[in-house]
């Protein structure tokens, strides 16, 4: 081929080439150069090619984008190295929203008989708060928070939003029966979507409580997060409320997003997730008055929407709020994956992802089916959501602490620096598990924990101000 | 005559212990100064008190140490010092008298140290301050009873401690391999050794030596305060030096560390030899001292931090000539060291992170890696043509290089003629990756004239990026559009449509050019 030599009078000198040329005609050779190249190089040029393959979805370009995914896919597997792994989970959300987009009657088709598999995702979490030393970190900063918060008080009102691991309550109930004044009378109330999961942590929770005899009781709470009914929750009053939101507030937003679609389709909604500075720092007391304007648009809902619901994070935040808890501690994932842009997303999601599996494969070097578990059920459906979905059915809208920020102080609520006793006790679940490589960071009061400086899950301590 | 028991027993406890060096003290004498006599005797080095008056106090390490030695016989309060002790005398209504200050004018004081192997103890090399002498005493003979509580370190002087405690943690440096310090310039200096050493492991054997030459050489010019006008003297014996290095393993080190060392004893000791006019008095007392302390580093290799302590420790020694050998030294070091880390890190290292090369980088390490090699934009043009467009590959095999540092000038149409038609390819391609506009990467299926195409009218600044995801039928009919109308491929045959993304062919080519770039780039 005449462009074949011309590129190799340019190249000229490299060996390597003309050997190529020899091997042009046979199909699988390019690939087995690939596979030959040295797994960095190769993990290097999958992530550029990836990148590339975004683009052009980004772009709308499908033809180029399919057969570009085709070409990666090829090279990427669940089974492969970090690079291949981490590039095949993207991959198939680029693919399933290619599919989508293009031929939304084939896609439809083809997940028919799709069945959420809540076991294994369950699973997966399981597998991740076992192997991953995040949600023990979170937890055990949370429980001192409460601890540090529910001194002096005689009953404690404990509400988490996402009650699947008895051990984080276990936890808390030895922490409180070695509380000087002896522990208070506790109340949990669990919520989560599947009963049988609320049984067994019924089970593990009574068990614990009755060893320690700590008047305990457990309200099981069989919900979805954004159906919840906070009057069911029967907080009494005289209870000292905290909350536990462990990687939850998140889902929320998928509910604004498509809200403010419905009410203003043609707005561009590059703003969706955007806090105006001047509406930082509110007082709910001026709620009513600023509520039709700017706070709308905070949530990214167009002034004119005044028949519309109020955004359902705010709604939710608000009634949380109602409650006047002492102490709310939220968790959540420290990236922007709630972009507009496609782009934004994946490039923000590959930075996070490739942290996270690299922090995995680290913990997990001898463990490959558990890892590929929590890779595929846990990392790999947070990646299809961001980027396969759209309006409601992303539920993965991760954001940085700073845009909760806003979000929590407008609803009411003020910050409580995260003491110094937590930190300690984070410290020693990584030191005592032999966790190595993660670091925890105080940031005004906030915890960012990282995983060798790249930051990765944020956890900050709130308290209903009253006003 | 102040003759009280209390006084005359403080009194006693100022008598010097009998010292032959000096002349018999007046235990009778008021004058708590009993050696008035040696100081007129010796002169001073310079440095030191310059007054050849002053007179020569030696205290024995008991009234060295002493506090509290006037005593109220009333109620045995203990006071440092005559003065005070009178003035509390006045309060138990005892007679007092206050010394006057002499009329004359006052005699400078300096102090020896009672220790008779301390450098100190000669009345010539006598410190001007109480004070000073006191603490001395303590640093030096004393026992260390003060420990700092976060890191253990012990002192014998409560100011010392104290200070230390104010800095200690504060303001720390930690290298890569965990060490920790307080100082600048003894990090910066461990961290050219350390990771010299790193890389070392991780590559070839040839490369080590190749950089020991070069640190010769940089050391030479590093050096030239020393030396001024030694550099041929330098190269011979450097060159001397490097068969020689397995000798100069000083204690089972790696070649390196003691090739330098050994640098600075032989351009230590060079200048003596070859140019007698450069040494100076310390220089000379200097090449038998360093000896010594090259000795001094430690065994194992992973006492690289110990070998700063050599430093830091150097730095801090009492001996007045040698800190100033070695402060030139550490000056030195520090040159070196930049030179050093400028050698080791490649230009165009953004990231103030080191990346050793270990046998597999983490993901986040390559994905940064990948981004930085441009492939958001140069790969781009590599990877996200998929119209066949050769030149891209062109390009990115000749200009990688330039590519890279040419990166941020793509961004604007305007700047597309600066680069040669080659990269012009690429230039469209990065004007692709801000806006994410499909159109535009139909554009990259244009060919050599490219310049033409960039001015295509329908190069659509009106798509905004947020609408191509929504409902992908209107951004999609408007790529499509545009990848009709611009598309041409390389041979000028149109329709793209069928095009695959990534012809074999190509793929073959942009994978050695791949792996050849990045040969190129880790050069």
């Amino acid at each position: 081929m005449l462009l074949v030599a011309g590129i190799a009078q340019e190249e000229g000198s490299s060996p390597l080439f003309f050997f190529l040329m020899s091997l042009s005609p046979s199909i699988g050779s390019p690939y087995t150069l690939l596979r030959e190249m040295k797994s960095d190089e190769r993990g290097m040029w999958l992530f550029g090619f990836l990148t590339a393959c975004a683009r052009c979805v980004a772009a709308g370009s499908l033809d180029s984008a399919s057969s570009g995914l085709e070409q990666i896919s090829l090279l990427a597997s669940p089974d492969g190295d970090i690079v291949q792994r981490i590039v095949a989970y993207f991959t198939e959300a680029l693919a399933d929203r290619v599919l989508k987009g293009w031929r939304p009657g084939l896609h439809k088709a083809l997940n028919s008989t799709k069945l959420t598999c809540a076991a294994e995702i369950i699973l997966a979490q399981k597998l991740f708060f076992e192997y991953c030393p995040f949600l023990r970190l979170s937890y055990v900063i949370t429980n001192q928070a409460i601890l540090e918060t529910m001194e002096g008080e005689k009953v404690v009102h404990i509400i988490d939003l996402h009650c699947f691991e008895p051990a984080q309550w276990i936890n808390l109930l030895e922490e409180l029966k070695a509380r000087q004044e002896g522990p208070p009378h506790l109340r949990i109330t669990g919520i989560h979507e599947q009963k049988e999961v609320l049984d067994q942590m019924a089970v593990r929770l009574q068990e614990a409580a009755e060893k320690l005899d700590i008047p305990f009781q457990f309200c099981p709470m069989v919900s979805k997060l954004e159906n919840l009914d906070i009057e069911s929750l029967r907080v009494k009053s005289g209870e000292a409320v905290a909350i536990s939101s462990v990687l939850q507030l998140h889902s929320l937003l998928a509910y604004d997003d498509d809200t403010m679609r419905r009410n203003s389709p043609s707005v561009p909604n590059n703003s969706s997730s955007v806090h105006l500075p001047g509406v930082l720092h509110m007082n709910p007391r001026t709620l009513g008055d600023f509520l039709e304007r700017d706070v709308m648009s905070l949530y990214g809902a167009s002034p004119d929407s005044q028949s519309s619901p109020p955004p359902k994070t705010l709604s939710f935040l608000n009634a949380l709020w109602g409650l006047s808890p002492k102490l709310m501690v939220v968790t959540e994932h420290e990236s922007n994956h709630n972009c507009h842009g496609l782009m934004e997303r994946v490039d923000e999601a590959l930075k996070f992802y490739a942290a996270l599996f690299d922090c995995l494969e680290n913990t997990l070097p001898r463990a490959p089916v558990e890892r590929q578990k929590i890779e595929k059920f846990l990392f790999g459906e947070e990646i299809k959501s961001i980027i396969a979905c759209e309006g409601l059915e992303r539920k993965a809208r991760h954001e940085k602490l700073d845009k909760w920020i806003p979000r929590l102080e407008f609803a009411g609520f003020g910050k409580i620096n995260l003491s110094y006793n937590g930190m300690k006790q984070a410290m020693r679940v990584l030191q005592s598990c032999n966790y190595d490589g993660f670091k925890i960071k105080e940031e005004s009061g906030y915890f960012i924990i990282c995983w060798h400086d790249y930051p990765l899950f944020s956890v900050s301590a709130w308290g209903f101000k009253r006003y | 005559m102040m003759s009280d028991e209390g006084l005359a027993s403080s009194l006693r406890g100022f008598i010097q212990d009998p010292n032959p060096n000096l002349p018999n003290p007046n235990p009778n004498n008021s004058n708590p100064n009993p050696n008035s006599n040696a100081a007129k005797r010796k002169r001073n080095l310079p440095g030191t008190p310059a007054d050849p008056d002053a007179e020569v106090v030696a205290l024995s390490p008991k009234s060295l140490m002493a506090t509290n030695r006037f005593l109220c016989e009333i109620c045995n309060k203990g006071f440092q010092r005559d003065q005070n002790l009178q003035l509390h005398r006045r309060g138990h209504n005892l007679p007092w008298k206050l010394k006057q200050r002499t009329n004359k004018e006052v005699k400078k004081k300096v102090y020896i140290c009672p220790e008779k192997t301390c450098v100190h103890h000669d009345p010539s090399r006598a410190l001007g301050d109480l004070t000073g002498i006191k603490k001395h005493f303590s640093r030096k003979h004393g026992e260390k009873k003060w420990k700092c509580e976060k890191c253990s370190k012990k002192y014998a002087v409560q100011s010392d401690w104290k200070a230390h405690g104010k800095i200690c943690g504060t303001r720390e440096y930690k290298c890569d391999c965990g060490t920790l310090f307080s100082r600048k310039d003894s990090f910066i200096t461990h961290r050219a050794f350390c990771d010299a050493l790193a890389e070392e492991s991780a590559r070839f054997a040839p490369i080590p030596s190749a950089n020991l030459n070069f640190r010769n050489e940089l050391f030479n010019g590093g050096l030239s305060s020393l030396q001024p006008a030694g550099n041929p003297q330098f190269s011979s014996s450097i060159a001397g030096l490097d068969p020689a290095t397995g000798q100069l393993n000083l204690n089972g080190q790696k070649p390196r560390l003691p090739l330098w060392l050994d640098n600075a004893n032989t351009q230590l000791n060079n200048p003596i030899g070859n140019h007698p006019g450069n040494s100076n008095a310390f220089l000379a007392s200097s090449s038998t001292s360093l000896p010594e302390l090259v000795q001094m580093t430690p065994t194992n290799m992973l006492g690289l931090s110990s070998q700063n302590q050599w430093f830091n420790s150097g730095g801090n020694a009492s001996s007045s000539g040698l800190p100033r050998v070695l402060k030139e030294e550490e000056e030195n070091r520090g040159n070196l060291s930049d030179h050093i880390s400028s050698l080791y890190y490649n230009n165009g290292q953004n990231s103030s992170q080191h990346e050793t090369a270990p046998a597999h980088m983490s993901a986040t390490a390559l994905l940064q890696k990948a981004a930085q090699m441009g492939s958001t934009r140069s790969n781009s043009a590599i990877f996200g043509t998929g119209f066949g467009l050769m030149s891209s590959s062109l390009s990115s095999l000749s200009n990688f290089n330039s590519l890279n540092q040419s990166r941020n000038e793509l961004q604007n149409f305007g700047q597309a003629e600066n680069l040669n038609g080659l990269m012009t390819s690429t230039s469209q391609s990065t004007i692709t990756t801000n806006q994410g506009d499909g159109l535009l990467l139909g554009n990259m299926s244009s060919s050599n004239n490219l310049v033409g195409n960039l001015r295509h009218p329908s190069a659509p600044p009106t798509i905004m990026p947020g609408s191509t995801d929504r409902g992908g039928s209107q951004s999609k009919s408007s790529g499509n559009e545009a990848e009709g109308g611009l598309t041409r491929d390389f041979l000028g045959v149109g329709g793209n449509e069928s095009r695959p993304f990534l012809q074999q062919n190509e793929l073959v080519k942009f994978a050695s050019s791949m792996s050849s770039a990045m040969d190129f780039g880790n050069q």
